[in-house]
């Protein structure tokens, strides 16, 4: 079976700094797979190349056989693949539910006359709109639910900025979902929920999911293949304890594979 | 072939005030992020403040000391009268906004632009001042080789723009305190860690754009005779576009967008027509705009994601 | 899990306290529940019944410049509250709808059309020159747009004064297209089916009528998926472009209905003046607009309608000193108000300030009596009053200017000064201000009224960033 998302032979450098160099990645669908590597190997900067905000110098990004290389990043978001951010980048000032139903909009086709006038066309998307917020913000249960879902962003605690984030990128109805370090800053008990968090994108929701991440307990919990990146090359590659054993990777992070709790 | 020439010099003339202008827009949006709309106003309370010297002095025609001394005293008062202000509008004006939305500096800009504009308005009145250089300076004082028919006012200005370009651009690169600036301009919250007094670095900033623009405010006054409260707005909003189409931020990029200004406005108002110099300067905005959205000198800011 | 009852106290604790308190907050809050057809209706009804109470033709005219200027507030919010883009040449396309209208309808070209169809030509037209100016900046980042907009307003104003000598190629006699400094006279007056609207309070009508279905388009639009993708891009362009939205794409969409909106606005000026004439289109009036649109907080359709009215009656009663004074005094008045709590030292300050002036009064009187020696400028109901309180020199203008500058430099000192010394300060700043109120800025009233604007748009945004009606938001740097 053709994989879902691929990346063949992908090279970006900025200037003379080389970032990503003959990158092949190849994620099957209904896969968890996890990007690890130390900070400054050129993971966030794959995200970025396969959403479309960076192109790669050589190379081909393809989804569903589909070539993304070339797409504008609205193009590339609506075509199925979807993504959160290292640092939390939320519509900030507007409410939970705007965040969400803002983040529709690839999904929508009313135009601005049509809006105006509230045609039968409009009105039937906005139910669709709500049900969609309605569906993804119950996901995480009480957390987003309820009053909360008219506050806006930033009066939030962190642990719920980052589920919105995922709620947001869950509402364009993705096919490929791109966590950029989901457990940052989380205690943990908040770390297991993310655990059990991504195991339910893929099982509730069937959706493909690439991760990046640094807390090893976290990768090993919910990694269907691991790849290990050092300085944007593609380094190891396979299940959690092959990549966990091999010496490039050990001697990357130095003792990082060992984090505390 | 004479014309030309004789546009070629008006350009660089025009193109070096421009250019000294344009370098406080690029200096403060470098380390500020900010738009000071009100940087050509202080240009023009330099023009004043030099006019009232040349007037107190006892005026161009009959001066109290030698003419040199006069100048130099005009161009101190304009520099130091424009520095303060510059200073005293970041101070009051722009310092309390450094962390509110990115609007309210922008819009307090346009309103201190507008406050000057009518304080001038109000305490000089409307009439046109004029310095009557050629009553101080016999316009046959100059460089009349062939071609050449350079006035020595027009000769001051270019040399003097010329050098001072060159002071900055050592200062920039090469005193602790210039390093300091572009430090900043990089990274604010890193420089202050590092020990840069950020502060005061911001207040430099100002200070020295506001000189270079009390200078050219000076100059313009000598050179092209009016002295009135608009003339900030027209020559700041050339001299921001220079800076925008240099790139703004850059200093030689400043440099560059001031003389390309200056020499586009010259030779359009001489070959085509002086109505529509600014349509054209206009154009040649929207041209860099499209090709070179960072401006000529510029970098492209790059969005850490 | 948590005990969602508690958790939503403490949750809603800043929401409490954003609203203000008092009667202004119960009325607001009042305002705010109540459906918004209601509010539409209450509104327009309330503005409809200017016309009724009274009878001056001058008020009739403030209020339709002042319902213009909502037009123009709201059409500018879409482009700067909405999707977060600086348009600094917006005052244009207000002149070009003046302009197009005014020459499809007069006689300059001689072509006198029905009103349905040049306002429909001109709202295109507009729509089209804000598609123009907007392609070649959609690469632009925020700074970068506000420059060329900013030239391009400048530039509007200059073609217009000088296209009044083109020399078409092939014709050896120059056309005057657009009149020149002068302007174009005579514009028709806007027909609408059957109706012709001659009489200011005709075009105020019109103009309620015009803003209504605008308020309304524009709510509408605000709770659909462009209003959200407009939005989602101020706060964070890439991320909303990463969350499928077309940011380029809606900001030139933004752009165009923005210009569109200053474009119908601008057919109703010109037939309102029956005339169009450069000046109304240069700086002082763009800076207006946005005055308007920071008053009211940008972003919320009431912000604009409030901040439109205050400052479109703020500055046409600026334009007589005795109504300006009015204005001063009142604006002073309502700033201590709120800024000095308790009432006890408020009645200290003022009464101080009324002491000092008498005493001062009185002993110039004695001493150098020229300083006394005139009369009032405007003649208002505290005139009486004020020849006794304040010095009145006969040739002001000089002490005048001087007292300015101090004005500007004790503003200056007290904003580092401590609360107390800022109180023991106070009357002789309430003085010194009424000083040069009285005998400076009362002689020159058109320079008053932009010194005051400017002066208001620094303080507004030095102590309130996010405008007098704005709601509160987090700016990520």
């Amino acid at each position: 079976m053709a994989p879902l998302l691929e990346l063949s032979g992908v090279y970006k450098a900025f200037g003379g700094l080389l970032v990503t160099s003959k990158l092949d990645l190849v994620v099957e669908e209904g896969e968890v797979v996890s990007l690890i590597g130390p900070n400054g190997a050129g993971k966030t900067t794959v995200f970025n190349l396969i959403t479309g905000v960076y192109r790669p110098d050589e190379g081909s990004i393809r989804l569903d056989g589909r070539e993304l290389v070339g797409m504008a990043p609205h193009r590339v978001a609506t075509a199925g693949i979807a993504r959160t951010f290292q640092s939390l980048r939320l519509f900030i000032n507007m409410t939970v539910q705007e965040n969400v139903t803002a983040a529709t909009y690839g999904g929508t086709r009313a135009r601005m006359w049509q809006s105006v006038l509230r045609t039968p066309r409009m009105r039937r998307e906005e139910r669709e709109v709500r049900e969609i917020a309605d569906d993804v913000l119950g996901f995480f249960g009480e957390r987003l639910a309820g009053y909360r879902r008219l506050q806006p962003a930033y009066s939030l605690s962190y642990a719920n900025r980052r589920r919105l984030e995922i709620a947001r990128a869950m509402a364009t109805r993705p096919r490929v979902l791109l966590l950029d370090e989901p457990a940052a800053g989380m205690n943990p008990r908040e770390t297991a929920e993310i655990t059990e968090l991504v195991a339910r994108l893929r099982d509730e929701r069937g959706l493909t999911i690439l991760v990046i991440e640094h807390d090893m307990h976290v990768v090993e919990g919910i990694s269907d293949r691991v790849v290990a990146l050092d300085h944007g090359v593609k380094v190891a590659e396979g299940s959690f304890d092959t990549v966990a054993r091999n010496p490039s990777v050990v001697e990357a992070y130095l003792g990082r594979v060992e984090e505390p709790a | 072939m004479d014309f030309f020439v004789q546009q070629l010099v008006n350009g660089l003339t025009l193109g070096s005030v421009y250019a000294l202008l344009a370098l406080g827009y690029s200096i403060v949006y470098g380390i500020l992020k900010l738009l000071n709309f009100a940087h050509g106003e202080v240009y023009m309370m330099g023009a004043f403040a030099g006019y009232f010297v040349l007037i107190g002095l006892g005026g161009p025609a009959s001066p109290a000391v030698p003419v040199a001394l006069v100048l130099v005293l005009m161009f101190l008062a304009g520099a130091l009268s424009a520095g303060l202000l510059g200073v005293a509008i970041e101070r009051f004006a722009y310092r309390p906004l450094r962390d509110a939305p990115r609007i309210a500096p922008l819009i307090t800009a346009l309103g201190m632009s507008f406050f000057l504009q009518s304080t001038a308005l109000l305490l000089f009145g409307a009439d046109v001042r004029s310095m009557d250089t050629s009553a101080m300076i016999s316009p046959s004082t100059g460089i009349h080789v062939g071609p050449l028919d350079i006035s020595l006012v027009r000769i001051l200005v270019i040399v003097s723009a010329a050098l001072l370009m060159v002071a900055l651009m050592l200062f920039v690169g090469r005193t602790k305190l210039g390093k300091a600036m572009r430090a900043v301009a990089y990274d604010r919250e890193a420089a202050e860690m590092m020990g840069v007094d950020v502060n005061r670095t911001i207040v430099a900033a100002f200070f020295i754009g506001s000189i270079l623009a009390g200078v050219a405010g000076v100059m313009v006054g000598l050179v092209f005779d009016r002295v009135w409260h608009l003339m900030g707005f027209t020559a700041g909003l050339k001299a921001f576009t220079a800076a925008v189409i240099g790139g703004i931020g850059n200093i030689p990029g400043a440099m560059l967008g001031g003389l390309l200004i200056g020499l586009a406005e010259a030779f359009s108002a001489g070959y085509i027509s002086s109505t529509f110099q600014n349509l054209i300067v206009f154009g040649l905005l929207i041209l860099v705009m499209l090709v070179r959205p960072s401006g000529l000198l510029g970098t492209p800011a790059l969005e850490k994601v | 899990m948590s005990q969602v009852g508690v958790d939503e106290w403490v949750a809603r604790a800043e929401e409490r306290r954003e609203r203000r308190g008092g009667p202004l907050g119960r009325a607001e809050a009042a305002w705010d529940a109540l459906p918004p057809v209601a509010r539409l209706v209450l509104f327009a009804a309330l503005v409809a019944s200017v016309p009724f109470i009274t009878d001056s033709d001058f008020v009739i005219r403030v209020g339709v410049n002042t319902l213009l200027l909502g037009m123009l507030a709201l059409g500018l919010n879409i482009v700067v509250g909405w999707a977060g883009l600086l348009d600094l040449g917006y005052i244009a396309f207000y002149g070009f709808g003046a302009y197009s209208y005014a020459l499809l309808a007069s006689d300059q070209i001689d072509v006198h059309l029905s009103s349905w169809l040049a306002i429909l030509i001109v709202v295109v037209a507009s729509a089209l020159l804000g598609l123009l100016l907007g392609l070649p900046s959609r690469r632009l980042i925020g700074d970068y747009l506000a420059i060329v907009t900013l030239f391009f307003g400048q530039i509007f104003v200059e073609v217009v004064v000088n296209l009044d000598r083109v020399t078409l190629p092939g014709s050896d006699s120059p056309i005057d297209i657009t009149g020149g400094p002068n302007g174009i006279p005579g514009v028709d007056p806007i027909v609408l089916l059957g109706f012709e609207f001659l009489t200011p309070t005709d075009y105020f009508y019109l103009t309620l009528g015009v803003l209504v279905v605008l308020i309304a388009a524009l709510y509408l639009v605000d709770n659909s998926r462009t209003g959200r993708a407009w939005r989602a891009i101020r706060e964070d362009p890439l991320a909303a472009s990463l969350m499928t939205m077309p940011v380029k794409r809606l900001k030139l969409l933004a752009f165009v209905c923005g210009a569109a909106v200053a474009g119908l606005a601008g057919t109703i000026f010109a037939a309102l003046q029956i005339g169009v004439f450069p000046r109304n289109f240069e700086t002082p009036f763009l800076i207006l607009i946005y005055a308007a649109v920071i008053l009211g907080g940008a972003g919320s359709i009431k912000g604009m309608l409030a901040g439109a009215a205050v400052v479109g009656i703020s500055f046409e009663l600026l334009r007589q000193p005795s109504d300006a004074s009015w204005i001063f005094y009142g604006g002073v008045l309502l700033a201590l108000v709120v800024t000095v709590r308790p009432w006890r030292v408020l009645a200290a300050v003022l009464a101080a300030t009324a002491a000092l002036g008498l005493a001062l009064h009185a002993l110039l009187a004695a001493v150098w009596p020229e300083a006394v020696a005139g009369a009032p400028r405007a003649d208002w109901a505290l005139s009486g009053a004020i020849d006794n309180w304040m010095a009145l020199p006969a040739d002001p203008k000089a002490a005048g200017n001087w007292a300015f500058v101090a004005l500007i430099g004790v503003v200056l000192w007290l904003t580092q000064a401590s609360r107390r010394t800022r109180l023991l300060v106070l009357p002789l700043l309430l003085y010194l201000g009424s000083f040069v109120w009285e005998n400076r800025l009362l002689l020159d009233p058109s320079v008053t009224r932009l010194l005051m604007v400017g002066a208001i748009l620094i303080v507004v945004m030095s102590l309130r960033p996010a405008g007098l009606f704005g709601a509160k938001r987090i700016e990520v740097m």
